[in-house]
């Protein structure tokens, strides 16, 4: 058991990685009542396109590591949310473009219910029946997307941006795509991707490490994996331009909402190097952007949002890019002043007043997270996967310089990469 | 690790009711604002705009850009509103979420600060000629009108309020708590500031904070920045339920959707104040608010109906609500399912195994309301509007005693009021 002591901002992290290769993490909460556990596999949408060392490349339908997530919590005995149930947890899942999460919270119980959840997600259990049953649901879920307006603003802008790289394919895949899913694709993936040297356990909460890496210790040595070796995942070379400079959706809404936002080169960037790109866009962002800015309060007062204008820097190695925008009356003309404003700021830069303003504001921001157990494990699984670390964000900010900041105002807008999605009502005829 | 239960001290400072609970498990300090007055069509819209307009300036931050940066300043305090029906009353809840001074360096305690800040921004807002600033009003009205006109594009939330608005047609609770986009349009700055200073006086208002403080410090605060004419504080008087009677009311809505929506209304005589709530609470639970519950395995796992199926209980109204989403030509089949699963609660069939589950659920969820410090507030503040005494313990204690009768008693309160439907446009040939 390793400990990492973080003193400033008064946390206390123990680590371990078991003889099968699983990373085990506890960060205990004293005077907590709740735990909240994450049990998480580096598999997500993007990930159809893969070899494992000694095999055959496997190329497979889109959607199915959410599929996948679905049928897991079929048990042999019935359904496993009804031993979270019993035991008073409440239990969830989500997939996302590069992971599959497993958790619960609960507040009594904890070990037993750190073994249900370990047991479950260990145990693929499902009938070809039950896999076509399935299929109805997720067509469900499908469509109650396809009716989200937000969601499809959103992702209708990464499907702009994106031509080759996979996280333009939808989470869950298309209506069609899931009727291809079988029964022996899903083990297929599972057993690809659910090994332990792939995992990793998040335990957040009142507890006592020692006790919890225990339980972990004898819960794994019982169980048998084959060796497994590297997972090689395939991804075709994303071409700089855009997939489409515009992407026009239609939908009922009371008004047009407008996301748009430029694609960088692949960063290549990792660890600490990565966490210094992103922060530091994101106080560029919101030195450009935020919502005590001269422009986002203009761009409001004028009624061209209807709210502060939002924004978001997404990042890992192998793309970056930002989310910008929200409901607007004029699509264009808001675009437009954002460039117009961006411009102008290029040749001015930031004033240092404003900088250390925000940064005090991103500091805090990122103190009041660390109250939140289910922000701490989202967000360190998040950052753990992607190769960086959530406890080194203080000390990043603080060392970022204005130059920095400035720099990414230049290197980020580059106008040729930018994609607009919109949604708007049908126009009458 | 068990903590003893923390409790709030209580005390008033002119007219305003202060709730302060000290602790130092959070990183920072928890304050809410809650300011209500019965819901009327008379004053709903003007109460409702009043924060959107306080939100702008206040007298020592006149600008809007001065109020933000002021908040960046402040380690980047949250500092957000909402505005919410609760029984009969319409409420608007102020909060602020700001770090502890021992994570920076200050002289002025940040507590104070925080206060100094929300105490200008309720009580000192920017006024011109006896009346709120003009641009202000129009600038907001239109936020508030457009909020109204975006309802439509969350067509979960869509079908929800509609249906609620249906079946309370001839009750003030049919009011959205942001009133209507006509009553808006009619808003003038002076009538507002009017109706602004009406409601400071005479609603009903209590303050809480959770961190490292105690309310001696708190009441000080109130009294420095909170610039009120109050004598006392204002009760809230509990509405009597409205009890269903005949047969269910059905409504059909037509929208472009790809998926269809299913909501129905019950309604029950029992509310928070009630002794029976537990039991109440319970019936929900049974019903339709878990993966356990009897929706979720009827009409999802079952008969892979619906991606989502689920029930809602609003204690202070006494109100249940059903939601699903469905294809259309599976509503009937969904509806049928659903009515033939408020039977089986009627008739009291409710096996051990999910009355157990489900109080082990409740109870679960009940303990970690005490590790968010704005849950706590929140549940306290069901306290205040029922005037029912109850801490979450003792409601673990209630629900712990509740038998499968006791829960069949009270599901014979429970009448379905209200079937509504979302459906696409006919098909034109």
């Amino acid at each position: 058991m390793n400990k990492r002591e973080y003193n400033r901002i008064q946390e206390t992290l123990y680590y371990e990685r078991m003889d099968n290769g699983l990373d085990v993490y506890v960060l205990p909460k004293p005077g907590f009542q709740k735990t909240y556990a994450t049990f998480s596999t580096r598999y997500g949408s993007i990930d159809n396109h893969f070899k494992v060392e000694g095999e055959e490349p496997v190329q497979v339908p889109d959607g199915i590591a959410h599929f996948l997530e679905h049928k897991m919590f079929e048990e042999p005995e019935g359904d496993v949310f009804t031993s979270f149930a019993q035991q008073g947890a409440s239990a969830n899942a989500f997939t996302t473009f590069d992971r599959t999460v497993y958790l619960f919270s609960a507040t009594d119980q904890i070990e037993k219910n750190i073994t249900t959840l370990i047991d479950f997600v260990q145990n693929p259990y499902f009938s070809v029946e039950s896999v076509e049953k399935e299929k109805g649901i997720i067509e469900q879920e499908i469509n109650m997307y396809r009716d989200n307006a937000d969601w499809r603003t959103y992702f209708g802008l990464i499907e702009a941006m994106y031509q080759r790289y996979p996280i333009y394919i939808d989470i869950a895949g298309t209506v069609e795509s899931i009727q291809e899913i079988t029964r022996d694709t899903l083990l297929q993936c599972y057993h690809t991707f659910y090994h332990p040297s792939n995992m990793m356990l998040f335990i957040v909460g009142g507890v006592e490490p020692e006790q919890i890496f225990e339980l972990v210790r004898s819960n794994q040595a019982a169980k048998s994996f084959p060796k497994q070796g590297e997972i090689e995942r395939y991804f075709d070379e994303e071409p700089l331009q855009v997939r489409t400079a515009r992407k026009v959706t239609t939908l009922p809404v009371s008004m047009p909402k407008c996301l748009f936002g430029c694609k960088e080169d692949r960063p290549g960037l990792e660890g600490k190097a990565l966490l210094e790109h992103e922060l530091a866009t994101r106080i560029m962002l919101d030195l450009m952007l935020g919502s005590s800015t001269k422009l986002s309060q203009t761009l409001y007062e004028e009624g061209l949002t209807s709210d502060n204008i939002g924004y978001e820097y997404n990042c890992d190695t192998n793309a970056a890019f930002t989310i910008i925008g929200g409901e607007t009356k004029d699509p264009d003309e808001l675009i437009k002043r954002v460039k117009e404003a961006i411009e102008v700021q290029k040749k001015e830069g930031f004033s240092h007043e404003a900088f250390e303003r925000t940064r005090n504001k991103r500091i805090g921001t990122y103190m009041r997270l660390l109250n939140s157990p289910e922000s701490i494990a989202n967000d360190f699984t998040k950052h753990t996967f992607r190769g960086t670390d959530l406890f080194d964000i203080l000390d990043v900010y603080e060392h970022l310089t204005l130059e920095q900041i400035n720099q990414r105002l230049q290197d980020h807008f580059k106008w040729e990469q930018l994609a607009v999605s919109i949604v708007e009502q049908k126009t009458e005829q | 690790m068990k903590v003893r239960q923390q409790a709030f001290e209580r005390g008033v400072v002119n007219g305003i009711r202060i709730h302060v609970m000290p602790s130092k498990r959070f990183k920072t300090f928890a304050i809410g604002a809650y300011i209500g007055v019965p819901l009327k069509e008379e004053t709903v819209t003007a109460v409702g705009l009043t924060p959107f307009v306080l939100r702008r300036g206040t007298t020592s931050l006149p600008e809007t850009i001065q109020f933000r940066e002021r908040l960046d300043e402040l380690y980047g305090a949250g500092f957000g509103f909402d505005v919410y029906k609760r029984g009969d009353y319409q409420i608007v809840q102020f909060r602020m979420d700001i770090i502890n001074d021992a994570f920076v360096n200050t002289t002025k305690p940040l507590l104070e600060q925080g206060f100094q800040f929300l105490g200008e921004a309720i009580t000192a807002p920017v006024v011109e000629q006896d009346k709120f600033r003009d641009k202000y009003v129009q600038e907001e009205k239109e936020t508030v009108r457009k909020r109204l006109e975006a309802i439509v594009n969350d067509k979960i939330r869509y079908a929800q309020e509609r249906c609620v608005e249906e079946m309370c047609k001839d009750e003030p609770y049919r009011l959205h708590p942001l009133g209507s986009r006509d009553e808006v349009k009619k808003v003038e700055s002076k009538s507002l500031y009017d109706t602004y200073k009406w409601w400071l006086e005479q609603a009903s208002i209590d303050i809480y904070v959770i961190g490292d403080t105690d309310l001696p410090t708190v009441q000080s605060y109130v009294e420095k920045y909170f610039q009120v004419q109050r004598t006392q504080d204002v009760a809230y008087i509990r509405s009597l339920s409205v009890p269903q009677t005949g047969e269910p009311r059905y409504v059909t809505d037509r929208l472009d959707v790809t998926q269809g929506k299913l909501n129905m209304g019950l309604r029950t005589t029992i509310t928070y104040h009630d002794d029976k709530y537990p039991a109440a609470l319970l019936y929900n639970g049974v019903l339709g608010s878990y993966p356990h519950s009897k929706l979720f395995i009827n009409v999802r796992e079952k008969n892979s109906l619906a991606y989502y199926a689920s029930s809602r209980f609003d204690g202070h109204k006494g109100i249940c609500t059903i939601q699903s989403g469905v294809e259309f030509d599976k509503i009937e089949k969904a509806s049928t399912i659903i009515q033939e699963q408020l039977e089986v609660m009627r008739q009291g069939r409710i096996e051990s195994l999910e009355l157990s589950q489900t109080k082990a659920m409740i109870a679960n969820q009940l303990r970690e309301i005490d590790d968010s410090a704005f849950e706590m507030i929140s549940f306290d503040f069901n306290r205040v509007l029922s005037g029912r005494e109850r801490t979450t313990s003792s409601l673990i204690e209630e629900l712990g005693d509740v038998t499968a009768d006791e829960i069949q008693t009270a599901a014979a309160t429970f009448h379905l009021d209200t079937i509504y439907v979302l459906r696409n446009r006919e098909e034109k040939k």
